[in-house]
C-alpha cells in the first residue's frame, strides 16, 4: 500500500493533496448546529469566550485576531508537548495577548481546548466555507499519511472528527489529511512543526505501511498561501518549543509592522534558527578542535566517534537548550542523530555508530590537536598563577597540598576538577613540602577499587581531559610550569 | 448503591438489536457528532448509546482512530535503532518507550547496565512523571472541574461550591470550593498556570540528563550516555527541592475535589467506575538487583520501587513478572488488523506455556476498513490478562506496591497492605506524612486523586535515586553504560533471541516484546497502557475498560432539557484515564435516547 506514493518513480502532475480531493469529491453539507445543543461541552464556554476578558486591543498592526488551527497527522503529540514548554514567548502568554504587537490568537488545539466535538470543529468548517471572521493559519504536527490508499480500502489511517460528507450526506470520519487539503488554499500561512510534518520523519521511514510524507510534499512545490508564503517548516523530533513559538511570534510581529521580515531558507526553515550546524555552537566543539574524542558513553569530550552527526546537521539546540536554556543533546551527553534533518531517520541509522565521513576529519583534528593541546596546557597553567605566587614560589592554597595523615575531601570526589587537582598536587608538594608523591592521590584512592580497567586510561592516556579546566579554580594551578622548572 | 454492570451475557448482536428496538420506539432520532473530544492526547473514539430518561449509558465502543505503523517500520532494522525509533511512538510522557526498548534490547543481548546507568534512568523516568502528572491534572482533566465548566454543565453545583469550605484550605489556600474551581480555569486560573510552570520545572530536570524531551537523546543499549558531573546532580537536586511544597498543595487540591463531589451527589462515586482489576509490570529498577535476564526477572522485578503485579477483584494475585508475561494475550477480532496470531513460540524461555495470541507470537498486519460494530471498529487491539479485562494507570503502581508490601526500604515510602505512607520532605513548609488508601471503588475522582499521589511517589523515587547517585559518585563510580559503541556493535548476536522490556509510562503499563535473528529485528510488539484501556470487545464479548467505564457512568447532569445535555459525566470518566489520544464523539439522540461516539486518537494504535 505504501508503494503507491512513496515509490512513485516519476513526478505526477497532480499534488497528493489534489489527488486526495479528487478522490473524495467536493463537499457541500455541514453540521446543523441547532441539533447539538450543548453536546460536547461547553458551547457557552468556548476557549475563545474564556480568555476574552484577558485580551485587549493592541496599538500595533492591521490584525486584531488570527485563528490558528492545529491538526495532528501521524503524530506522537510530542510537538504539542514541546510547545507547551516554550517560554520565549510562552503559549499562555501568546494566547492571553501578553506581548505588545501580538494580535489575539484564537488557538484551536485538540489537546488544550475546552470545547469538544462538533463545536470544536465548527471554526474549521467555517474556514472551509470561507466564512471565518478572521484570517487563519494551519499548523500541522505529524506526517501526512496516504489517505487515498486507506479510502480505497474503505477506511482511514487517522481521523479527526466526522462530517456529513459521505456520498448520501452520511457522517464519515474526516482525516487530518483531508482537513489540511481543504484548508490550505485559503490559509494565510501553512506551518509544519516537527520533523514528521516538515520532512516525513519516522512515520515515513523505510518500510512504513502508511505512505507517510511531509506537508511540503503533500501540497506540492508550487504551494503558496494567500499571503504568498510557501510552507514554513520548524523541524526537530521533538522541535525546541521556543523555536516554534518564536517563529510564530516573529511572523506576527512582522505582519503587525512591529518586527523585521523573518527570513526563511530554501527549505522554509527560519534562517536565523537553522542557518548554522549544531556543531558550530556545540559546548564540546573545542574538544574536536583539540582532537579529543569520547570513546565511552558518558565521556565529556566530543561525541563524533560515538555516533554524533552534529558537524553536518542544521540545529540550534546546543546554544538554545531544550527548555529555558537547559539541556541540549550534546550538552547532556547525547550524540546528535540528525533529528532536524530531511534525511532523518534512514540516512542516520544504525544509531550509535560513527558517521562514516568523520574518519578523515577526526584524524586531522587529532594530529593538529596533539600540537595545540600541550601549548595550551602550558599557557593555561601559567595563567592559573598570580604573579605574586610566581615571585614568592608559593603554593596557592591548602587544596594543592597533601597533608600527612589526613585525607582531605577532594580526594573522595571524582569530578574532572579534582582529577586535575590531584595530578597537580604531587609536583607542587615536591617543591613546597618535600614530599615525594609520585602518584596522583585522587587517582590512587577511589578509582582503582571501583574501576580498575578504566582508571589508568582515564588519568594517564587521555591528557586532553585537562582542557576541561579552562576555568580551573586556583587549586588546580599548583603545577605551574614556572614553579616546576 | 448498586453498580450497573455491562451485561456481557448478551452477545453483540442481541445487544445491538435491543438498543435499536429501544431507539426505534422512541421515535425521532437526532444525529449528534462530538468530534473530537478535546483535552486528551492522540486519537480515540467512543461510541455510546445513552438513555437520558433513565440517566444511563446503554452501550459503548472505544475506537482508536490512528495508526502509524512503528512496529512495521522496525521490522528488519538493526536492534540498536529500536530505542530512538520507538521513542517516537509517544511524545506525551516522553522517554518511556526509549527506555522500554533499551530494556528489551539489553535482555535480548545479555547486557546489564552498571548501577549508575540504572540510577540515571530512574531519575529521568521519575522526573518525566513529574511533568506528565501535573500536565494531565491541570491542563487536561482539571478544566472538567473548573468554574467555567461547572457553571455551564453543572450549574446546580455552583451555589454549593461557593459555600463549601475546603477541608485543606490551610494547605492550598483556597477557602471555598468555588475559589478552587476558579483557580482551575484554563489559562487564567492560578492552579492551571502553576501546574504548567511545574511541568516546565520537571522538564528541565529531565533534559539535564537526557538533553532533550519528550524524546531523550541519552538512552543507549546498556545504560545511558549522560555525562554526569556534580553540577548535573546539584542542578537536578535544586529543582527537585521545589517540588515537595508543591506536592503538598497538589494533594490537598485533589483530596478536596472528590470530597466535594461525593458530598454533593453520591452517584459521583460511579462516574467512570470499574471493578478493581489492575495490572502493572513495575517501574524503576533496583540498580544492584537488575541483571537484564528473563531467568531472574521475578527476583529483580519484585525489587523495583513500584512492585509489579496483577490485582483481580481487589485481590493481589501475583507479583511475578513471568506470570504477568505468560498470561498476556492480544486479540484483533474487532481491530483493523488481519488475524495476527502464530504458534511460533509455544513456551517462554523458562518453559512456561504461551498462547498463540501472546505478543511474541503476534504480528502487526494493518488493514484499514469500514467501521462495523459487529466486526472491526478500532486501531487498538484487545489485550487481556488471563483472558480478563484489566485496567492500567500510574495509580496502579500505588495499588500494587501497597498490596504487595515488597518495596525496598526507604525513609520516605512504605507500604501497609492497603495503603501507602509517604513522607513529604521539608521545604518551605515542614515535613508532613500523608497516606494514600486504596479506594474501595475506582472511579474518575479516585483515578485523579491516585495520579496526584503518584506524582509524590515518583518524586520520592527521584529523591531516593538522586541520593543513590550521590552515593555512587562519592564511591568514585563513573560508568554509566556497560559497553562502548564498538563493543556494542560486536555484541549484537546473530542467533535468534527474544525478550521483553517491562517498563511504565505516565499512564501505567508499558511493554516492548522483541524478537531478533541474524542481527535484525524480526518482530516488535509495543503494548501501551492506552491500548489496554481503549481496547475493544474481546472474542468473548467483554468490553474494554473505557467501554465498561462509560456504561457504568450515571448521567448526573441536568438533562430535563435534552439540548442542554453536555455529556460531562462521561467525559470526566474518560479523561480520568488520561487517554493518550485526541478525540471525537458522535451521537444520535432521540427523545430520551442518545446513541453516540466519542472519537479519540490513540498511541494505543501503535
Amino acid at each position: 500500500m505504501a508503494d503507491r506514493q512513496t515509490r512513485t518513480p516519476t513526478q505526477v502532475d497532480k499534488t497528493p493533496a489534489e489527488e486526495l480531493l479528487d478522490a473524495l469529491g467536493p463537499v457541500d453539507r455541514y453540521h446543523d448546529y441547532e441539533y447539538f445543543g450543548d453536546f460536547g461541552m461547553p458551547a457557552r464556554a468556548m476557549m475563545e469566550d474564556l480568555v476574552v476578558g484577558a485580551t485587549h486591543p493592541g496599538r500595533f498592526g492591521p490584525l486584531d485576531k488570527v485563528h490558528a488551527f492545529w491538526f495532528a497527522g501521524a503524530s506522537c503529540d510530542g510537538c504539542s508537548v514541546a510547545v507547551t514548554g516554550g517560554t520565549t514567548p510562552s503559549l499562555e502568554s501568546m494566547l492571553l495577548g501578553a506581548h505588545p504587537g501580538i494580535p489575539k490568537v484564537v488557538l484551536h488545539h485538540p489537546v488544550l481546548n475546552m470545547e469538544a466535538g462538533a463545536h470544536y470543529l465548527r471554526p474549521a468548517e467555517q474556514a472551509v466555507l470561507g466564512e471565518l471572521d478572521a484570517p487563519y493559519v494551519v499548523i500541522l504536527e505529524g506526517s501526512i499519511m496516504d489517505e487515498v490508499a486507506a479510502w480505497r480500502a474503505g477506511g482511514y489511517w487517522s481521523a479527526q472528527g466526522e462530517e456529513p460528507w459521505g456520498p448520501e450526506g452520511e457522517l464519515r470520519p474526516v482525516s487530518a489529511t483531508e482537513w489540511i487539503a481543504r484548508l490550505a488554499p485559503n490559509a494565510a500561512a501553512m506551518m509544519a512543526i516537527g520533523t514528521c510534518a516538515t520532512w516525513g520523519g519516522i512515520p515515513a521511514a523505510e518500510g512504513n505501511p502508511t505512505g507517510a510524507m511531509s506537508l511540503m510534499d503533500f501540497l506540492g512545490k508550487d504551494y503558496r498561501s494567500v499571503l504568498g508564503v510557501p510552507v514554513v517548516n520548524v523541524p526537530g523530533c521533538p522541535p525546541i518549543g521556543d523555536n516554534f513559538n518564536e517563529t510564530v511570534a516573529a511572523i506576527l510581529y512582522f505582519l503587525q509592522g512591529f518586527g523585521p521580515l523573518p527570513e526563511f531558507d530554501e527549505l522554509g526553515r527560519p534562517a536565523w534558527l537553522f542557518g548554522e550546524t549544531v556543531h558550530r555552537r556545540c559546548v564540546r566543539g573545542a574538544y574536536y578542535e583539540e582532537g579529543a574524542f569520547a570513546q565511552e558513553f558518558g565521556d565529556p569530550e566530543c561525541l563524533v566517534e560515538i555516533g554524533c552527526w552534529g558537524p553536518v546537521v542544521n540545529c540550534n539546540i546546543t546554544s538554545r537548550g531544550m527548555i529555558n536554556h537547559v539541556g541540549g543533546c550534546m550538552n547532556a551527553g547525547g550524540a546528535c542523530i540528525g533529528c532536524t534533518m530531511p534525511g532523518f531517520p534512514d540516512k542516520f541509522t544504525p544509531f550509535y555508530k560513527r558517521p562514516p565521513g568523520s574518519l578523515a576529519s577526526t584524524t586531522v583534528s587529532r594530529m593538529v590537536g596533539s600540537v595545540i593541546r600541550p601549548l595550551r596546557k602550558f599557557s593555561n597553567n601559567n595563567l592559573n598563577r598570580e604573579v605574586r605566587w610566581d615571585r614568592q614560589h608559593a603554593t596557592p592554597s591548602a587544596f594543592s597540598r597533601k597533608r600527612p595523615g589526613r585525607r582531605h575531601w577532594p580526594t573522595s570526589v571524582t569530578s574532572s576538577t579534582t582529577r586535575c587537582a590531584a595530578r597537580a598536587t604531587p609536583r607542587a608538594t615536591t617543591l613546597t613540602s618535600g614530599a615525594s608523591a609520585t602518584r596522583p592521590p585522587a587517582a590512587a584512592a577511589p578509582t582503582p577499587a571501583s574501576d580498575p580497567d578504566r582508571s589508568p586510561r582515564r588519568c594517564v592516556s587521555k591528557p586532553s581531559r585537562s582542557s576541561s579546566t579552562r576555568t580551573a579554580p586556583p587549586h588546580c594551578a599548583a603545577a605551574s610550569p614556572t614553579r616546576t622548572t | 448503591m448498586t453498580i450497573a454492570k455491562p451485561d456481557v451475557a448478551l452477545n453483540e448482536v442481541e445487544r445491538r438489536e435491543g438498543i435499536e428496538r429501544l431507539v426505534a420506539r422512541n421515535g425521532h432520532i437526532k444525529d449528534l457528532n462530538m468530534d473530537p473530544v478535546t483535552r486528551i492526547a492522540g486519537a480515540l473514539a467512543v461510541h455510546v448509546t445513552a438513555d437520558l430518561e433513565k440517566g444511563v449509558y446503554l452501550d459503548s465502543h472505544a475506537q482508536a482512530t490512528l495508526f502509524r505503523g512503528y512496529e512495521v517500520i522496525l521490522m528488519g532494522r538493526d536492534p540498536r535503532d529500536a530505542i530512538f525509533v520507538s521513542s517516537r511512538a509517544c511524545g506525551v510522557c516522553g522517554g518511556v518507550h526509549a527506555h522500554a526498548a533499551a530494556y528489551a534490547i539489553e535482555s535480548a543481548m545479555g547486557i546489564c547496565p552498571p548501577p549508575l546507568g540504572t540510577v540515571v534512568r530512574n531519575m529521568t523516568e521519575a522526573a518525566e512523571m513529574g511533568y506528565d502528572n501535573p500536565l494531565h491534572l491541570y491542563l487536561l482533566a482539571g478544566p472538567d472541574y473548573c468554574e467555567a465548566v461547572i457553571k455551564a454543565s453543572n450549574p446546580e453545583l455552583w451555589p454549593k461550591a461557593e459555600s463549601w469550605p475546603c477541608p485543606n484550605a490551610d494547605i492550598h489556600g483556597f477557602k471555598t470550593m468555588a475559589e478552587l474551581m476558579t483557580a482551575l480555569n484554563p489559562l487564567t486560573g492560578n492552579l492551571y498556570r502553576e501546574g504548567l510552570e511545574f511541568t516546565r520545572l520537571s522538564r528541565e530536570m529531565v533534559v539535564l540528563l537526557t538533553g532533550k524531551y519528550p524524546h531523550p537523546e541519552n538512552v543507549v543499549p546498556g545504560g545511558v550516555s549522560t555525562t554526569l558531573t556534580l553540577q548535573t546532580l546539584n542542578e537536578f537536586h535544586s529543582r527537585l527541592g521545589k517540588i515537595f511544597d508543591y506536592a503538598q498543595r497538589m494533594l490537598a487540591v485533589w483530596d478536596d475535589i472528590p470530597a466535594f463531589f461525593y458530598e454533593a451527589d453520591d452517584r459521583y462515586q460511579l462516574v467512570g467506575y470499574l471493578p478493581t482489576n489492575h495490572i502493572d509490570p513495575g517501574y524503576w529498577d533496583d540498580p544492584y538487583a537488575y541483571d537484564a535476564t528473563y531467568e531472574n526477572c521475578n527476583s529483580w522485578g519484585e525489587k523495583r520501587w513500584s512492585t509489579p503485579g496483577v490485582v483481580i477483584g481487589g485481590e493481589l494475585v501475583t507479583t511475578r513478572l513471568t506470570d504477568i508475561n505468560i498470561g498476556w494475550e492480544e486479540f484483533v477480532e474487532h481491530s483493523y488488523y488481519d488475524a495476527s496470531h502464530t504458534s511460533r513460540y509455544e513456551t517462554d524461555p523458562l518453559g512456561n506455556p504461551l498462547s498463540p495470541y501472546h505478543s511474541w507470537n503476534k504480528r502487526t498486519l494493518p488493514k484499514p476498513g469500514a467501521r462495523d460494530w459487529k466486526d472491526k471498529y478500532t486501531w487498538a487491539c484487545a489485550p487481556r490478562w488471563d483472558r480478563q479485562v484489566v485496567e492500567a494507570g500510574c495509580y496502579s503502581r500505588l495499588l500494587m506496591t501497597a498490596k504487595a508490601q515488597k518495596m525496598p526500604a526507604s525513609d520516605f515510602m512504605s507500604a501497609t497492605g492497603s495503603s501507602m505512607r509517604l513522607l513529604i520532605p521539608k521545604g518551605e513548609t515542614g515535613e508532613r506524612e500523608v497516606e494514600w488508601h486504596a479506594p474501595e471503588r475506582w472511579n474518575a475522582f479516585e483515578r485523579n486523586r491516585g495520579r496526584a499521589y503518584h506524582y509524590l511517589f515518583s518524586q520520592l523515587v527521584a529523591l531516593e535515586s538522586l541520593l543513590e547517585a550521590y552515593k555512587l559518585m562519592k564511591q568514585g563510580e563513573k560508568r554509566v553504560a556497560a559497553l562502548n559503541p564498538t563493543e556494542l556493535e560486536k555484541a549484537i548476536p546473530m542467533d535468534e533471541r527474544r525478550s521483553v522490556g517491562w517498563w511504565g509510562a505516565g499512564r501505567g503499563w508499558l511493554t516492548h516484546h522483541l524478537v531478533m535473528d541474524k542481527g535484525k529485528i524480526t518482530n516488535y510488539q509495543i503494548c501501551t497502557p492506552s491500548t489496554i484501556n481503549a481496547s475493544p470487545r474481546d472474542p468473548w464479548g467483554q468490553p474494554g475498560p473505557y467501554e465498561q467505564a462509560v456504561m457504568n457512568t450515571p448521567i448526573i447532569e441536568d438533562v430535563s432539557d435534552p439540548s442542554k445535555f453536555t455529556s460531562i459525566d462521561m467525559l470526566r470518566g474518560i479523561r480520568s484515564f488520561d487517554p493518550c489520544m485526541p478525540c471525537t464523539t458522535h451521537a444520535y439522540t432521540g427523545d430520551g435516547e442518545v446513541v453516540r461516539e466519542v472519537n479519540t486518537c490513540s498511541c494505543g494504535g501503535d
